[in-house]
C-alpha cells in the first residue's frame, strides 16, 4: 500500500515516474502495425444519447449500448452486466 | 411523450404540495395545519418526486428552467433559474423520504409539546428552503435557500429556548455559519463584477476564476458543513430536539456546503490549490471529529461527531475531484445517519431523557427493533460490505489510495475510518449489551407505529440505497479498475482493526482496570481544546486589546499623558527647580539680579 509513494521518495523518476511529468512515447513505439484510434460512435450519436462531455471518449459506443440496454430493461437494473463489463474493460484498457 | 415537461411539472408540483400546509392556513381558518396533515403532505411530495427520478433514470432527461428575470441593475439580471439535473433529481426523493420518516417520528417524540404544530411548520419551512437550495442554478437563489436553512436551524436549535445552553448553541450555529457566509458573498461579489452573472454554468464557462473567490466558496462550505476550524457548532446543535438533529444536522442542512461545492465544481476542477486545500481540510476534519467522538459519553454527541467526520470524508472526495462520489456519500449517509438519530431519540425518550451511554445498557432486550436498526445503521456507517455506506465510502477510500495525491491526507482518512469503527462499536456495546445501568422504574414501549415505521423504513434504505443508486446510475468518472489486493482491502482491514481495538478496550473496562489519563485522552475529551482556545482566548485577547486601546491608549495616553497631565509634569519639573531658588536669602536674590544684568548686557 502506497508503494508507489515510497518509491517516489526513495528513488528517482527512473523507478517511479513523476505523475506531473509523465513520460510520453510515440504511439507506434514497438508496435509497427498499430493504427491510430478512431471513434466508433459519432458526435451526433453521443449528443443524441445525452452522454456527459467527460465520457465522450473512445469507449463512448460501449456506453451508448449500455444506456440503451438500461432504457430497454427499465425498471430492472440487471440484465446489462455484459455491456457494463465491456464498457469497464474498454475504460481500463483506455 | 414530452419528458422535459413531465420533469418540470412534477418537480414544481412537489414544491407546491410542500408549501400547502403553510399557505392554506393563511387563506382560511378552516384549513388549519396539524402534524398529521404535514406528515401526509411530505409523504405525498415524496411519491410525486419519484416521477422525475423515474423519468431521469429511464431517459436521462435533464432540464434548466428559467423564469421571471429580476432586472437588478442595468446589464445585470437575476433570473429564477432552476436546474433539474442528476443531483437535484436524485436528492429530492432522498430528502423527502428522510423528512417523511423524521416527521412521522416527531409526532411521537414531540407529542407532549404544546406548540407541536409550530414545530412542524418550522421543519417544513426548513425543508422548502433546502429544496430551493438544491434546485438553484444561480448563486442568488442558492443564497436565499442557504440563509433560509440557517435561520430555521437557529429557530429549531433554540426550540427549548428556556435552556440557556440551547440559546448559546443556536447563537453559536448562527455565528459560525455567518463566518462561512462571508466567503459565499465574496465569491458572489467577484462573479458579479468580473463575469456579470450569478448563473453557475455561465460563470464557469467564461474565465479562469482566481483562487480567492474559490477559497470563499470553500470557506462557505467549511462553515455550513462543519469542517475543522468552523466545526464547534455541530455538536453544540444537539441541544435541539432529536428530530431537528436528525433532519438538519445529519442529512440535509450540513450537506448544503458540500452540495455548493458539488454544484460549483466546474469552477475549480482545474485549480490544484483549491483541490489540495479541500483534500487536506477534509482529511483533518474527518480525523479530528472521529478523535473527539472516541471519548464522548452523550449518544447524540457521538452521532454528531460521526456526522462531522463523514462530512470531512465528503470534502476529501471533493478534493479528489470526484463530486459525484461526494454526492453518492451524501445520499447514502442521509439514510443511516437519520436512522441513527431516530434510534437514539427512541432510546432517550424511553429512558426519560437520559442521554449518557454510561447510564444505558441491555437495551437490546428492552427495545429490540430500535437496537437492531441501531446496529444496522452502525454497520452501514462503518462501511460494512454491501450495505449503503459501503458503496460510497469504499469507493472514496479506493480512489484515495490509488491516487497520486497527498499521502498525509490518506493516512488521516484511514485513521479516521478505524476510529469510526471504534466509537461506533463502543456506542453499540455500551448502549445495547451488558447489564442495564438504567433507573429501575422505567416503562419502555417501542410498540408504536410512529416509532417503528420510520426506523424500519430508514433501515431498509440503509441496506438497499447504495445498491439501488449504483445500479441505476452509471459513474461519470471511471473508478479505479485494478489495484493490488492490499489496496482493495485497505478500508475493510482498517475497519476490522478498529473493531478489534474496540473489543479489546471493552474487555479492559470489564476487567475494571482503571484507565490512565494521558495527553491523548485529555485532548479527545476536551475536543482538542478548540472551544476554549477560540471562544475564550481569542475573544479575551481581542476585547482586552480593544479595551486597552479605547480606554488606556486614548484616554490615558493621548488625553492625559500627552496632553494636560504631561504638560503639568513638565511644568512641575521647572517649577520645582525654580522654587528652590526662593530661599529668602538676600545674597541669592542679588546674585540673580547680577546674573540677569550680565545676560542682558551680553545679548545686546
Amino acid at each position: 500500500m502506497g508503494a508507489h509513494l515510497a518509491r517516489r521518495y526513495l528513488w528517482d523518476a527512473e523507478a517511479e515516474p513523476d505523475p506531473l511529468q509523465m513520460p510520453t512515447f510515440p504511439a507506434e513505439l514497438g508496435l509497427p502495425q498499430r493504427r491510430p484510434r478512431a471513434m466508433v460512435a459519432s458526435a451526433e450519436q453521443l449528443a443524441q444519447g445525452r452522454v456527459p462531455l467527460d465520457q465522450r471518449d473512445f469507449c463512448g459506443h460501449h456506453l451508448l449500448r449500455l444506456l440503451r440496454c438500461h432504457r430497454d430493461n427499465f425498471p430492472v437494473p440487471w440484465g446489462c452486466h455484459e455491456l457494463r463489463h465491456a464498457w469497464d474493460s474498454c475504460q481500463h484498457h483506455e | 411523450m414530452d419528458h422535459t415537461l413531465i420533469l418540470n411539472t412534477s418537480m414544481l408540483l412537489t414544491l407546491a404540495v410542500l408549501s400547502t400546509p403553510i399557505i392554506f392556513p393563511l387563506l382560511s381558518d378552516n384549513l388549519k395545519s396539524s402534524p398529521t396533515v404535514i406528515v401526509r403532505t411530505v409523504k405525498t411530495s415524496f411519491f410525486i418526486s419519484l416521477i422525475p427520478m423515474t423519468v431521469f433514470i429511464h431517459s436521462g432527461v435533464e432540464s434548466l428552467t428559467s423564469c421571471w428575470k429580476w432586472e437588478f441593475i442595468m446589464n445585470f439580471k437575476i433570473p429564477i433559474s432552476l436546474k433539474m439535473d442528476f443531483y437535484s433529481i436524485m436528492f429530492f426523493p432522498i430528502a423527502l423520504f428522510v423528512s417523511w420518516s423524521i416527521l412521522q417520528f416527531a409526532t411521537w417524540y414531540m407529542a407532549s409539546d404544546p406548540h407541536i404544530t409550530k414545530f412542524f411548520i418550522y421543519l417544513l419551512l426548513f425543508l422548502i428552503a433546502m429544496l430551493i437550495l438544491i434546485l438553484a442554478n444561480n448563486l442568488f437563489l442558492l443564497f436565499i435557500g442557504w440563509e433560509g436553512v440557517g435561520i430555521m436551524s437557529f429557530l429549531l436549535i433554540s426550540w427549548w429556548h428556556g435552556r440557556a445552553e440551547a440559546n448559546t448553541a443556536a447563537l453559536q450555529a448562527v455565528l459560525y455559519n455567518r463566518v462561512g457566509d462571508v466567503g459565499l458573498i465574496l465569491c458572489m461579489a467577484w462573479l458579479a463584477s468580473a463575469t456579470n452573472t450569478w448563473e453557475i454554468h455561465q460563470a464557469s464557462s467564461h474565465v479562469q476564476i482566481p483562487t480567492l473567490p474559490l477559497m470563499g466558496l470553500v470557506l462557505a462550505a467549511a462553515g455550513k458543513s462543519a469542517q475543522f476550524g468552523l466545526h464547534p457548532w455541530l455538536p453544540a446543535a444537539m441541544e435541539g430536539p432529536t428530530p431537528v438533529s436528525a433532519l438538519l444536522h445529519s442529512s440535509t442542512m450540513v450537506v448544503a456546503g458540500i452540495f455548493l461545492l458539488i454544484r460549483t465544481h466546474p469552477m475549480y476542477h482545474n485549480n490544484p490549490t483549491v483541490l489540495t486545500f479541500c483534500l487536506c481540510l477534509g482529511a483533518l476534519s474527518t480525523l479530528f471529529a472521529s478523535m473527539c467522538a472516541l471519548t464522548q459519553n452523550d449518544i447524540k454527541k457521538i452521532i454528531a461527531f460521526s456526522t462531522s467526520s463523514q462530512l470531512g470524508l465528503m470534502m476529501v472526495a471533493i478534493g479528489l475531484n470526484l463530486p459525484q462520489l461526494a454526492f453518492l456519500h451524501i445520499s447514502t449517509h442521509a439514510f443511516f445517519k437519520a436512522m441513527l438519530f431516530l434510534c437514539s431519540g427512541s432510546i432517550i425518550h424511553s429512558l426519560n431523557g437520559e442521554q449518557d451511554i454510561r447510564k444505558m445498557g441491555g437495551i437490546q432486550k428492552m427495545l429490540p427493533t430500535t437496537s437492531s436498526c441501531l446496529t444496522i445503521g452502525s454497520l452501514a456507517l462503518m462501511g460494512t460490505p454491501f450495505l449503503a455506506g459501503f458503496y460510497s465510502k469504499d469507493l472514496i477510500i479506493e480512489s484515495l489510495t490509488t491516487s497520486y495525491l497527498n499521502s498525509w491526507a490518506l493516512l488521516l482518512t484511514l485513521l479516521a475510518t478505524s476510529f469510526t469503527a471504534v466509537y461506533t462499536l463502543r456506542m453499540i456495546l455500551l448502549v445495547q449489551t451488558g447489564f442495564p445501568r438504567i433507573p429501575p422504574v422505567v416503562t419502555m414501549n417501542e410498540n408504536n407505529p410512529a416509532i417503528l415505521a420510520p426506523i424500519t423504513r430508514l433501515a431498509l434504505g440503509s441496506i438497499v440505497a447504495g445498491f439501488i443508486i449504483t445500479s441505476y446510475i452509471p459513474p461519470v468518472k471511471t473508478p479505479p479498475m485494478t489495484m493490488p489486493p492490499s489496496i482493495k482491502f485497505t478500508a475493510i482491514i482498517v475497519t476490522i482493526l478498529g473493531v478489534v481495538v474496540a473489543l479489546e478496550l471493552s474487555n479492559l473496562s470489564k476487567a475494571h482496570i482503571k484507565p490512565k489519563r494521558n495527553l491523548f485522552s485529555d485532548f479527545s475529551s476536551s475536543l482538542g481544546y478548540f472551544n476554549p482556545l477560540v471562544h475564550r482566548f481569542s475573544t479575551t485577547n481581542l476585547l482586552g486589546g480593544s479595551q486597552n486601546i479605547a480606554s488606556h491608549l486614548i484616554d490615558h495616553s493621548w488625553l492625559k499623558m500627552a496632553g494636560p497631565e504631561g504638560l503639568a509634569t513638565l511644568q512641575q519639573m521647572a517649577a520645582k527647580t525654580t522654587t528652590s531658588l526662593h530661599s529668602g536669602s538676600i545674597k541669592s536674590y542679588l546674585g540673580a539680579i547680577a546674573l540677569s544684568i550680565i545676560i542682558m548686557l551680553l545679548s545686546s
